[in-house]
């Protein structure tokens, strides 16, 4: 502490002579608690001759110690240059006042309204996209040449592999766990009808669309998240363009379109991976099984699959539409809002598939 | 030559949740111009040309194209307003699963009937316009931080509209880029007499390009004339714009007087 405080003023004030590289290394040396104790000080800038952000920092932080003293930080033989660039560092911003602690009343309001606002937001968009994909389109349509084939490709065609071997496996161990038990109880041979119920449906549509909420669902949001904060939407809208119709109708369209084909496809290899357990490991033949089939699955369950995985395609784009538009700020949000987006896609899938279970 | 305003702020307020950006603010700006709006950061800048182009909607007050107030983005007369209007984004804004020409063709394929082979023309024209001809089927990742803004002016200019709008486009370029984006605005302006409004804080881009100047302080208009009447101003927001560059002294700084200060070497 000697070599710092040199001397002593005459009103008692500590004079602190500054190095000649008042810079980060003497900064950290120099324990600021010694220099918060003293108070007040005199900096001496006599032989100072380069300063850094640290002693420009450690300047600025006596002085407003001093401040709350009533007093002023007193520089002395400083050079214009360096006072010019100590002076200059604008102040901290005004603190804001603390909010008062939110009743649990108001808490719940608050949130009400936010989640409100949420939903009203969700339904906004759906309400655009039906409306532009639908009756809109009549008015005016904003679509690149070819993109409903080349969504369809993307979203459909590309999805073709890995929602039937999926579908397959998950027949075969469905049905294989069932065949167990029933084979205690001499039933195997309703494994057919169980199977083909089951897939056409339920797990037919519900395989297919939480493999698309989590492959279309994510590229939906990534991709417009990425177009709103890249400004491609503005600059969709300044050239008189629909972004929704531009962006968003394709693949409404193109998942429509695709969607209960690529749930027949699931449901059909579903049903084979139950054929193929029925006739290996239950010694069921084929024609038992087609016969069993028959006399259990009905027009109507087909039916239902299929409007199903309509409504699925339709909520896999609203989910992922709105978590893409909705996002603020650069490529961490971009991020987020996908998971979330696939989170939100898979959950509502789940809820819609109980309602409907309970509805048909 | 009409002396009317090609575009008007009559009296607009606009926010961002709780937070006021801009506050009352009334502009006209004259056709075959370039106007640049300018102040600090955080002054509303870009929220100005957002409300201008229509992307952002005032809370109070309205805006007017051609002389027509600027309505709902999908309503019909707001379309053909805004292809009548271009638009020079601050990063460009290609879309970035496009080609640079399939970029610049947009607006042509979506907004007119033409044959593509004239639409392919045209494009050609343009990005020659621009001084890239080259990277016409490059994407926009595959382009320099210039070269995207320059295409974007390319797509901006397809329609040849009679109103263009830049958002900073200077801002991150070299000089010599810079001043070869400026000098493509003056000549746009004065070959096709098209109205220029450019956001823009560069001083040298603002001496350059600037017939008159808008400066917005913390939301407001402080001053809208000729730069060089501004340039008079000798306190205040716009005086220290100008003087930014000059080195600062005790006098000037603000914070000064919160220190005491014996012997000034």
């Amino acid at each position: 502490m000697t070599d710092l405080y040199s001397s002593t003023s005459q009103e008692n004030q500590f004079v602190i002579s500054l190095p000649e590289l008042f810079n980060r290394d003497w900064v950290s040396r120099y324990a600021l608690s010694h220099l918060r104790e003293v108070k007040p000080v005199v900096l001496d800038f006599a032989g100072v001759r380069e300063i850094d952000t640290s002693g420009i920092s450690l300047v600025l932080l006596l002085k407003r110690g001093h401040e709350t003293l009533g007093r002023k930080l007193v520089l002395r033989n400083i050079s214009r240059p360096l006072l010019a660039i100590i002076s200059s560092v604008p102040g901290p911003l005004a603190a804001e006042s603390k909010p008062p602690k939110e009743k649990f009343s108001a808490f719940v309001g608050s949130r009400t309204i936010a989640a409100a606002a949420t939903a009203a937001s969700a339904l906004s968009t759906l309400a655009e996209i039906l409306y532009w994909g639908t009756l809109g389109a009549f008015k005016k349509l904003d679509l690149k040449k070819g993109a409903l084939v080349e969504q369809m490709f993307q979203l459909g065609f590309k999805a073709l592999g890995i929602v039937a071997l999926l579908s397959l496996l998950i027949g075969v161990v469905l049905a294989l766990q069932t065949a167990i038990q029933l084979r205690m109880y001499g039933a195997g041979i309703f494994l057919a009808p169980m199977i083909g119920l089951t897939m056409i449906r339920e797990l037919g549509p519900m395989l297919t669309a939480i493999i698309l909420a989590g492959r279309t669902g994510s590229a939906t949001t990534a991709e417009i998240a990425t177009m709103v904060v890249g400004e491609e939407v503005d600059a969709l809208k300044t050239m008189g363009i629909n972004p929704i119709q531009f962006v968003l109708v394709p693949k409404l369209w193109a998942i429509t379109l695709t969607m209960p084909l690529l749930s027949i496809i699931a449901t059909a290899a579903g049903i084979t991976g139950g054929f193929l357990v029925a006739l290996f490991y239950l010694d069921i033949s084929p024609g038992l099984f087609w016969n069993q089939f028959t006399q259990h699955v009905y027009i109507k369950d087909v039916a239902a699959g299929i409007v199903k995985s309509v409504v699925f395609s339709w909520l896999i784009i609203w989910i992922g539409a709105f978590y893409g538009l909705r996002v603020r700020g650069g490529a961490e949000a971009v991020g987020r809002e996908t998971t979330a987006s696939v989170v939100t896609g898979i959950f509502i899938i789940i809820i819609t598939d109980a309602i409907f279970s309970f509805v048909f | 030559m009409t002396h009317l305003p090609i575009v008007e702020a009559d009296h607009i307020t606009v926010h961002y949740g709780q937070h006021t950006v801009l506050n009352e603010v009334s502009a006209e700006f004259m056709p075959s111009q370039i106007t640049v709006i300018l102040g600090t950061s955080g002054c509303g800048k870009t929220t100005l040309l957002k409300t201008l182009v229509g992307l952002l909607t005032p809370v109070s007050g309205r805006v007017r194209l051609f002389g027509q107030p600027l309505a709902d983005q999908d309503a019909p007369a707001t379309r053909d307003m805004l292809k009548k209007t271009g638009m020079l984004f601050q990063n460009g804004a290609l879309l970035g699963s496009l080609t640079v020409a399939e970029n610049v063709a947009l607006p042509l394929t979506l907004h007119s009937a033409l044959h593509h082979d004239i639409i392919d023309e045209i494009v050609r024209i343009k990005l020659s316009q621009v001084g890239m001809p080259q990277a016409a089927n490059l994407y926009p990742s595959e382009l320099s931080g210039g070269m995207r803004k320059r295409a974007a002016l390319a797509r901006a200019l397809a329609l040849e509209p009679p109103l263009l709008f830049c958002d900073e486009p200077s801002a991150g370029l070299d000089p010599v880029t810079s001043a070869g984006l400026d000098e493509l605005l003056l000549k746009l302006r004065e070959s096709l007499g098209i109205t220029i409004i450019v956001v823009t804080h560069e001083l040298l881009s603002i001496q350059r390009i600037a017939d008159s100047i808008l400066f917005l302080h913390k939301g407001s208009v402080l001053y809208s004339g000729t730069l060089e009447k501004a340039r008079e101003a000798q306190t205040g927001p716009i005086h220290d714009f100008f003087a930014r560059h000059e080195s600062a002294t005790p006098e000037s700084i603000n914070d000064a007087g919160n220190f005491i200060v014996e012997n000034i070497l």
